[in-house]
């Protein structure tokens, strides 16, 4: 038995350069402009929703509120009594969200489904909210007293490679400065209007400090108030919504292939036990490979462009001979090929990722998702990557821990 | 159900248009000049700051460095005076910024020898908010004129990105589509194109609400003003402390110009208020110089009748239980119910926050056609020049029938736009930009 198709049918994503604090917003604002701008954007019905998923790393400590599903009913008065829960996996939770929907439509219980990834960080100071983020580590042990644990940690990721294969800090301004640059080119990025060139992701002064070891400021991920939200849907669903718009089921992308692991929550025990293994993060490859596979894509050579999870350059310099791109250890080779610019022959980030588009923890899964939406229905606007029919997302929670991958593509 | 077409963008490719290797910024060392030159630095390889002497322009490149917070600024910059440099750097410009002072006579001069020693095919963009860019084109070579169009950032154009584009009468087309390609995708602006009309189109529909909220001070505190045309209309920062930011000398020459040189049907809101007048003659520019409507850090605020200071909290306010209700509304997104309340409430306060907010949409819409080609390029303006919600955007919120009924009890012309609009017509047509960032909650 085949399993059954989840087709993506669009959303929307909230302006990723908003301050919902300076606009005196509650959490619930962010929740009805993704989800009322999804309804607009795509033309469904609110009636046809019959699930909602909800993807958030730590309202409660952001916002003081948990018990977030009961917020998508409040996006809407026709969503009263509908089905919905929240999911969090640390930085992966809007992915988590999306497996659990796309499940739903598996077993055949729900026709159409909404996904929500939503996450308002500017509520609090930054350095309290880089100790929250400490808890996507193990906090006792890793990020208890320690200001801003996770640069440190992928820090360690960029010495993890210098000491196997060598990593030059050249390599991964590049990356700073190709995420920027593609920004510029997404209206809903945070960075669109930042100062940014490759000089400044290089320079060593006081205007790009130091955050946690080889991690300077350019190399960081943003803190982000955003929120989007797509629709999963059946075959059944998705054959009526192309037929009233005139489109065939070829034309509506469908989420192709996942995968999903867990690996060890501390950084040094994940180290440990990639030692004597391949690649440095065995289990991200896994998660890579595994969706490609289900996707009956045979490497990466069948992919057009990658939407990945760069929280940091290392992140990022790490997902490029994660998804095969290079050999183990030759990142490098892609970043000076210029092959994951733009305009290369796999262009990763071109929203601009999570260093120039922005990192609402709990959303960028599915901004991810959203994206690669975007991209194979040739929608993404400046940021278009020229004849995309398949695109792999990866979003990763913790230190390398929680990693799924989708590969979103039309027949 | 549109009644709006959106002019599309010139995309990636228009990018190729022209080369832009090469700006030299006349007048680096103002405010607009050293924030231009900063913002050409990400995109320009080589960027000349020019002022009268070599030190005025370092001080422009220190600024600049200071405000865009990056040393590479200077990686990119080199320094130079009119008197030594400015040949030398004009001969290799791909684009020449003017930025000096808003005079004529100052401009034309500089022109001239801008046109000596330019190369033919170099364009130049003049950043002026208030001068006529035909007339400063007036008699320049043909290449000059080809080449020459306003580029008007505001001020700070590190942070504000709505930028307006205007062309002389003999504008390349390619020329303004190179220019707003490469400003939006490669500097992240919001471009509009503008007729050159007086003020163009942001400072022509901003500065008449401001000023007409500068004439109600006249009868009332400055206090009660920017609470009754507070953020719940529309806007982050109120309408008189706007005044006090952006400067009173800056808002008497765009409202004067306007009076002067346009005669629409709202003519006597761009007439400046005496007490202004007086007041700027005596020295009073707003923050920049201690204090304007308010002195904030003192807990003052103008008494415009006297021309004296008096503690804020001696202002009675009256009771407006609706602002709160509305607010409360926002801080949840739900902005259409919190203008709906506005249009219910009851009390003259609420009556001269709908006449305000109705003259803002009337003026809009009636300058289309005069200043740009359609509502949704006052739209942008609006939003990402000002920071207040475009006029469509409370269109759609109000509803056509609602805004119709709002704008007849104000007294102001309802534009056929709206009066003959189908009630499914959504008039904000621009995508991208989120109509809930301009509404306050509080």
């Amino acid at each position: 038995m085949t399993t059954p198709e989840v087709y993506v049918l669009g959303g929307y994503q909230t302006d990723f350069g908003r301050n919902w604090t300076k606009e005196k917003k509650h959490f619930s604002a962010l929740m009805n402009e993704s989800v009322q701008g999804a309804l607009e954007v795509t033309g469904i019905d609110p009636e046809d929703i019959e699930s909602a998923h909800v993807g958030n790393f730590a309202a409660e400590l952001y916002c003081m509120q948990g018990h977030l599903g009961a917020f998508f009913v409040e996006a809407h008065p026709s969503f009263s009594g509908l089905p919905t829960g929240r999911h969090e996996a640390a930085c992966a939770s809007g992915s988590i969200a999306i497996l659990a929907a796309a499940a739903e439509i598996e077993a055949g219980r729900y026709d159409l489904q909404a996904v929500v990834g939503i996450e308002q960080m500017k509520s609090v100071a930054s350095s309290l909210g880089g100790t929250y983020l400490g808890t996507a580590a193990w906090y006792e042990k890793e990020a208890k007293g320690v200001d801003f644990p996770f640069p440190k940690l992928f820090g360690k990721l960029g010495d993890e490679y210098d000491a196997r294969y060598g990593l030059a800090d050249e390599h991964l301004a590049e990356i700073s400065k190709i995420n920027y640059d593609n920004a510029k080119l997404n209206p809903n990025a945070q960075t669109r209007t930042w100062y940014m060139n490759k000089e400044h992701a290089l320079a060593r002064d006081d205007m790009n400090g130091e955050v946690g070891g080889r991690i300077r400021l350019a190399d960081c991920s943003q803190v982000t108030d955003g929120a989007v939200t797509v629709f999963l849907a059946s075959r059944r669903y998705a054959e009526g919504y192309a037929a009233a718009r005139g489109l065939t089921l070829a034309d509506l992308p469908r989420i192709k292939g996942w995968g999903h692991n867990t690996a060890r929550l501390r950084f040094d025990d994940k180290i440990r036990e990639s030692r004597e293994a391949e690649y440095v993060l065995p289990h991200v490859r896994s998660t890579i490979t595994k969706a490609m596979e289900r996707a009956g894509i045979a490497d990466v050579s069948g992919i057009d462009a990658i939407e990945t999870h760069d929280c940091f350059t290392t992140s990022e310099y790490m997902a490029i001979d994660h998804f095969g791109i290079t050999a183990p250890g030759e990142s490098w080779k892609a970043i000076e090929e210029g092959r994951i610019a733009l305009d290369g022959d796999i262009p990763i980030n071109p929203s601009g990722g999570l260093i120039g588009a922005g990192h609402p923890v709990g959303a960028t899964g599915v901004r991810q998702l959203l994206d690669a939406y975007k991209q194979v229905t040739n929608s993404a606007g400046d940021y278009q990557v020229a004849d995309a029919k398949n695109v792999q997302t990866l979003n990763i929670g913790g230190s390398g821990t929680t990693s799924v991958s989708f590969v979103v593509g039309t027949d | 159900m549109t009644s709006t077409t959106l002019r599309p963008s010139p995309g990636r490719e228009a990018l190729s248009l022209r080369r832009l290797d090469h700006v030299v910024v006349l007048g680096a060392n103002g405010t607009m000049g050293y924030g231009s030159a900063a913002l050409f630095t990400q995109a320009v390889p080589r960027v000349t700051f020019l002022a009268r002497t070599k030190d005025k322009a370092q001080a422009g490149l220190d600024a600049a460095i200071d405000q865009v917070r990056s040393n590479t600024v200077a990686l990119r910059a080199d320094v130079g005076s009119y008197d030594d440099d400015l040949e030398a750097a004009l001969a290799t410009a791909d684009l020449i910024f003017e930025a000096v002072a808003e005079e004529m006579d100052l401009k034309i001069s500089i022109f001239d020898r801008v046109e000596a020693a330019r190369r033919p095919d170099s364009m130049i963009a003049t950043v002026s908010s208030g001068l006529s860019i035909n007339t400063l084109a007036a008699g320049r070579s043909d290449s000059f004129r080809a080449n020459f169009c306003g580029l008007h950032f505001f001020n700070p154009p590190n942070v504000i990105v709505g930028t307006e584009l205007i062309p002389n009468v003999d504008t390349d087309p390619e020329v303004l589509d190179f220019l707003e390609a490469f400003c939006r995708i490669r500097l992240g602006r919001e471009m509009i194109r503008t007729s050159d009309t007086p003020a163009f189109a942001g400072n022509r529909v901003g500065f008449k609400v401001l000023n007409e909220c500068a004439q109600l001070a006249e009868g009332m505190s400055p206090v009660l003003v920017d609470r009754i045309i507070g953020p719940y209309t529309g806007r982050a920062l109120t309408p008189l402390a706007t005044i006090d930011l952006v400067g009173w000398d800056v808002h008497r020459a765009i409202v004067d110009n306007v009076y002067a040189n346009t005669n629409d049907e709202a003519h006597e809101t761009n007439r400046l208020p005496d007490y202004m007048a007086k007041l700027v003659d005596a020295g009073v520019l707003g923050n920049k110089t201690g204090g304007g409507f308010f002195k904030r850090k003192e807990g003052l605020v103008l008494d415009p009748a006297s021309g004296d200071y008096v503690p804020q909290d001696s202002i009675a306010i009256p009771d407006m239980p609706y602002v709160d209700e509305i607010a409360d509304l926002y801080s949840q997104a739900r902005y259409a119910e919190g203008l709906k309340v506005l249009l219910d409430a009851k009390g003259d306060e609420a009556k001269l926050a709908r006449k305000v907010m109705a003259g803002y949409i009337s003026y809009s819409f009636e300058r289309v056609g005069e200043v740009c080609a359609s509502i949704t390029d006052i739209d942008r303006i609006m939003g990402m020049g000002f920071n207040w919600a475009p006029p469509s955007v409370l269109v759609d919120l109000l509803g056509t029938a609602n805004t119709v009924k709002m704008l007849s009890e104000a007294g102001v012309v309802v534009p056929r736009a709206i009066a003959d609009a189908d009630p499914s017509t959504v008039f904000f047509q621009h995508p991208t930009i989120n109509r809930g960032r301009f509404f306050v909650a509080g």
